[in-house]
């Protein structure tokens, strides 16, 4: 019995220290896992922000430039598209689309001196930039918590913790090259 | 691995991230990120505020850098808020948008859980100018207000090279809005009530409107997020809240020394201007 204790003592400490690392293992994908969806919930916050931002901003621009029929019903389209989209991909999608119909509505200003006077005008621009801006940001955390959990999952020890927690690889918010070069509301 | 999503920062707009080569992409966006941070403070020490008023550029008179210190530190004393200004020659070719909000974000501008810091940034060759406000401040400063404040004061008297003036008019009317907001008063600031009046004078129903059904819910929500959040965005980033400052704010920090961020955090509220 004597010559047992010390080859229990040994198990037992192995086995404290084998649970130890797969309780932090396990908690790793859990936690990145959560900081990605709660990441992904403020760019959703922010760009249905933005959205209810649009039906102001067209309003005040009708005033001026009441013939531009087509960009009004695009961008209501493409707003509508965004809340029916159901994936990160798709969503990401519509909102590339809004932005680029929004950016060619904010150029009007333009085209219409008078709007470019209008501080109502000039106060939603601010709103709409700032909204602009708090995507970006947002989405840039977003990108780097996604980054943080695949990174995790893809290495030895990470893939065999997301298989036992069920988490799979998140998709980046893509910047699409369009939207690099137009829609950035800047002025 | 756990600090990467905070380095990567500047460098995830930039770069696209293709899955297959993922590791290759993260050192260089790594290296990138180095590179990229080492430019935007390069030949300026930026690493920790050291007062209220961080003239790097030297824009603005001494007896207007003293006026506003005081007030500044005032404010922190009274109400806790954390406004920096900040003047640079320029951010070398870096979005000025992307450059406040790296910096506010660094020195964690505002106490922890109110958010309540602010930092103004003026480039002074770039010929831009940006308000970056924490969350908790966006209710008081919404980003219609700072265009405002930017159309009104900044950009007139920028363009007459009166940057000390303008920098100082746009200033006290927002240490003067935090001051109403949290019922204080800061001694010896002159009366500004005029320059409120002109920064008030474009307010249309329809941006208190605005605000009412579209921002205040959208701060509301903040509010309710930060409550849900289990993880900060950085963890194992800047070390935690208060990683600077040698200890006693104030005090000893001198007129005009400031102590030290205190653990706010920003969303890229704000707005930004040129001239």
């Amino acid at each position: 019995m004597k010559k047992l204790l010390p080859i229990i003592a040994i198990v037992v400490v192995i086995g404290i220290i084998i649970i130890t690392w797969y309780v932090k293992g396990y908690n790793k994908v859990v936690a990145l896992n959560e900081n990605v969806k709660n990441s992904w919930s403020q760019v959703d916050t922010q760009l249905k922000r933005r959205y209810d931002l649009i039906p102001n901003l067209v309003e005040t621009v009708k005033g001026y430039a009441s013939h531009e029929k087509e960009i009004f019903e695009k961008l209501a389209e493409a707003r509508r598209g965004y809340f029916s989209a159901g994936t990160i991909a798709d969503k990401a999608k519509a909102a590339t689309q809004i932005e680029s119909f929004l950016s060619r509505l904010l150029a009007f200003r333009e085209a219409y001196p008078d709007l470019k006077a209008n501080e109502s005008f000039l106060k939603l621009q601010d709103t709409l930039e700032g909204s602009e801006n708090r995507i970006s940001v947002e989405r840039k955390r977003y990108n780097d918590s996604v980054k943080g959990l695949n990174t995790y999952i893809k290495s030895f020890f990470g893939r065999f913790f997301a298989a036992k927690v069920g988490v799979t690889e998140a998709s980046y918010f893509e910047i699409s090259e369009a939207e690099k070069e137009a829609p950035k509301v800047k002025f | 691995m756990k600090s990467m999503p905070s380095r990567g920062k500047l460098t995830n707009l930039k770069l696209k991230m293709h899955k297959k080569h993922f590791s290759s992409i993260k050192n260089i966006s790594f290296i990138f990120f180095i590179f990229l941070f080492s430019v935007v403070t390069h030949g300026q020490d930026l690493s920790v505020p050291q007062r209220y008023v961080e003239d790097k550029a030297n824009i603005i008179d001494a007896s207007t850098e003293n006026k506003l210190s005081g007030y500044l530190q005032e404010l922190e004393q009274k109400t806790g808020a954390q406004m920096i200004v900040l003047t640079i020659d320029t951010t070398n070719n870096v979005p000025i948008e992307m450059y406040s909000i790296e910096l506010a974000t660094k020195w964690k501008l505002g106490q922890k859980g109110k958010d309540n810091g602010a930092l103004i940034v003026v480039a002074k060759n770039d010929r831009a100018y940006r308000f970056e406000i924490g969350y908790g401040l966006e209710g008081i400063l919404p980003d219609s207000y700072c265009g405002t404040l930017g159309r009104t004061f900044f950009v007139p008297n920028f363009r007459k090279g009166q940057f000390g003036e303008g920098i100082f008019q746009a200033v006290v009317v927002m240490i003067d809005k935090i001051a109403e907001e949290n019922g204080i008063k800061i001694t010896g600031m002159p009366d500004i009530s005029k320059l409120r009046r002109t920064a008030e004078r474009h307010k249309s129903p329809f941006s208190s409107l605005l605000f009412m059904f579209f921002i205040l819910p959208f701060l509301l929500g903040g509010i309710f997020r930060r409550r849900m959040m289990v993880f900060p965005y950085h963890w194992g980033g800047y070390g935690g809240p208060r990683g600077f400052g040698s200890g006693g704010s104030g005090g000893f920090g001198g007129f005009g020394g400031f102590g030290g961020g205190m653990g706010g955090s920003f969303g890229g509220g704000g707005a930004s201007g040129r001239w």
